[in-house]
């Protein structure tokens, strides 16, 4: 356990987080125990930012040089996931090319556990449904900043059920304009306001304390 | 039966009183939105893109046809502005994209870190130009009929009585940037390189100004938006905001003032923290136009007495809301907001998919 890496990703230090990585590497540390150490940060940086410490800005910057981080460490993270809590699907929903609110959604949930399959922006039903199948994920996040792409969830949503898939998953969708009436109107299970809210959610429903 | 040049000065006085922040004989109603309108009267997106004097007939009579309006925000609107604007490439339908979708902008890293010393050592008239013509694809020579015809858009609706209220917008070096460099990178800047960053900015904000100024003048318009995208509270920790996006936003605002144009100041997302702020800025002056994403009872609690308020029925209840449900929502601001230093329109543009009976709605709630 690093703490210096910890509270470099907590505090966004670009620096000392390039060299104790660099450090960590050389004394022969796991990359999967390196990358805890960010993912540890990343938790913080994720309560700074509920409580109003940190802004989008800061978010942007910690996904970035968790990015670099990464990066850098190279080796093999397949066992990253290994204990997760279960797996995510998440896109934004086809029309709509708007990943910045997606992105946030999916590192937060990476770092706290989860399995994050990211399908990218402008994502077809069919890329949805593909997911779904072959992760067989507990959650799907939609992601729609559009209010014209609000018909494109609904017939997604649709065509989710009509591949007889709906029953296994619980569906989520978020971005700017949407609330609840929004979940109602397209047949999500919830809508989340946060990407904390999302992953409250999940952890309920999948019973993770 | 009034003449439309007399309900055109009725319709400016109206404004001009709540501008004032006193109280006109009824709340003016002042809409916006351009794909709203192509699909409201059956116009082809890619025909509507393309075509300035198309755009700007379908505007005025999507509105006009709609009910009784003072104004409309915007005479004309092209895609190719919202490119200019933020230097990103936008896809046109029946070019990009298919014909009956409209246009996006797309934005991508099209500035790169090493323009800012371009924007230093050679200047910002160089930077946008050179931008302009080799990275936007010629983009002055497609906005140029836009702006050409502005002044002819301006006049039509003056003679259907219609008041134009903001021909031009003007963005700050910060909206530029973060549209040119996409807003996670320009983010990143702000903290690897800030001192450059602002560099740039300080030689771009007296450019700027200056052709803003410019701009101003040639219009002889009533108003013009000053534009707050993704400078918003919401989106910057406070220090960030303080140094790189206010400072530069009032600067624009106070010699949009001084010009005797009115700002009116559109600001998407959420402001709330920096609302205070806004008292800095010229009294009885201004019009906060806000997008719903700040709480429009806030606005009014913290800048009531200082400026006048526009606003903010959201693009979610347009496009999924009923006829009632916006109505009762406009008479709440109406009532709330109102009815002394109030405009009534919807949160940033109009959707694309708004139900035309409920922009009817807004429209008619004004009167009671
Ligand atoms: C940045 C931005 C852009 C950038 C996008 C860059 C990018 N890489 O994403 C660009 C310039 C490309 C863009 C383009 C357009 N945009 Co835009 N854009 C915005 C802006 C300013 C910020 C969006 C953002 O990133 N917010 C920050 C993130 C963190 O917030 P968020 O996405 O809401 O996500 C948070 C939560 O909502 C939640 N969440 C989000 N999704 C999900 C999903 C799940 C499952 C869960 C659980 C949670 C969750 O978690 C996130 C973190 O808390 C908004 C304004 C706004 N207030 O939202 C307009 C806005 C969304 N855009 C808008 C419009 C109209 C457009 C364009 C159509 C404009 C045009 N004519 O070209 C195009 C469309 C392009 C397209 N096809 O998608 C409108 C939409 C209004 C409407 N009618 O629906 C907005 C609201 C602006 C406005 N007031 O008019 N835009």
């Amino acid at each position: 356990m690093s703490q210096t890496l910890i509270n470099a990703m907590a505090d966004l230090d670009e620096s000392v987080l390039v060299s104790e990585v660099n450090a960590l590497k050389t004394q022969g540390v796991a990359p999967l125990e390196i990358i805890q150490n960010l993912q540890e940060g990343m938790n913080i940086v994720g309560k700074r930012y509920e409580e109003k410490e940190y802004y989008l800005s800061e978010l942007i910057m910690s996904a970035e040089i968790f990015k670099e981080a990464a990066a850098l460490i190279g080796g093999d993270l397949s066992g990253a996931n290994a204990a997760s809590h279960g797996t995510f699907v998440m896109g934004t929903i086809y029309g709509d090319i708007h990943d910045i609110g997606k992105n946030i959604v999916t590192t937060v949930m990476g770092c706290n556990g989860f399995n994050v399959v990211d399908l990218g922006v402008d994502v077809p039903t069919a890329d949805y449904i593909k997911a779904i199948q072959e992760h067989k994920p507990q959650v799907v996040g939609i992601s729609c900043l559009l209010t014209t792409a609000f018909d494109g969830m609904k017939e997604c949503i649709e065509s989710i059920k009509a591949a007889g898939l709906r029953d296994n998953v619980k569906i989520l969708i978020g971005g700017g304009p949407c609330d609840q009436t929004t979940a109602d109107y397209v047949g999500a299970d919830a809508y989340c306001k946060t990407a904390q809210d999302c992953v409250e959610y999940a952890k309920k429903l999948m019973d993770i304390k | 039966m009034k003449t439309n040049a007399e309900l055109y000065d009725e319709r400016l006085n109206r404004i001009k009183a709540a501008v004032a922040l006193e109280k006109p004989d009824r709340v003016p109603v002042i809409p916006v939105g351009n794909s709203f309108c192509a699909n409201h009267l059956g116009v082809k997106p890619a025909d509507f893109a393309l075509d300035v004097e198309l755009a700007h007939r379908t505007m005025l009579k999507s509105f006009t046809s709609l009910g009784e309006v003072d104004g409309i925000q915007q005479p004309v609107f092209s895609p190719y502005l919202l490119s200019f604007q933020w230097l990103s490439r936008v896809q046109i339908p029946g070019i990009d994209l298919p014909e009956n979708v409209p246009w996006q902008v797309h934005e991508a890293e099209m500035m790169t870190t090493d323009d800012y010393d371009v924007i230093i050592s050679k200047g910002y008239k160089y930077f946008f130009e050179d931008f302009l013509m080799n990275r936007l694809d010629n983009m002055l020579a497609k906005v140029g009929p836009v702006f050409g015809y502005t002044p002819t858009a301006i006049q039509n609706a003056k003679e259907a009585g219609v008041v134009t209220l903001s021909p031009v917008v003007l963005c700050s070096p910060y909206e530029v940037f973060c549209g040119a460099r996409s807003m996670p990178k320009f983010m990143t800047d702000m903290r690897r390189m800030p001192e450059k960053v602002l560099e740039a900015m300080d030689i771009a904000q007296t450019q700027i100004l200056e052709d803003s100024r410019q701009a101003l003048r040639a219009a002889g318009c009533v108003g013009a938006w000053v534009g707050g995208w993704r400078a918003a509270s919401e989106f910057l920790n406070p220090k960030l905001w303080e140094r790189f996006a206010w400072p530069y936003f009032k600067q624009l605002v106070e010699m949009t003032v001084e010009e005797g144009v009115l700002p009116v100041l559109h600001m998407d997302s959420n402001w709330e923290r920096d609302l205070e702020r806004f008292k800095e800025l010229p009294k009885a002056k201004c019009l906060f136009s806000g997008d719903h994403a700040t709480d429009i009872f806030k606005i009014k609690e913290v800048l009531g007495d200082h400026m006048a308020i526009m606003g903010d029925v959201p693009a979610g209840m347009l496009a999924l809301g009923t006829p009632d449900q916006v109505h009762t929502y406009c008479r709440k601001l109406i009532e709330g907001i109102g009815p002394k230093g109030f405009v009534l329109s919807s949160g940033c543009d109009a959707p694309y998919n708004a139900k035309p009976e409920n922009v009817a709605a807004m429209i008619a709630s004004v009167q009671g």
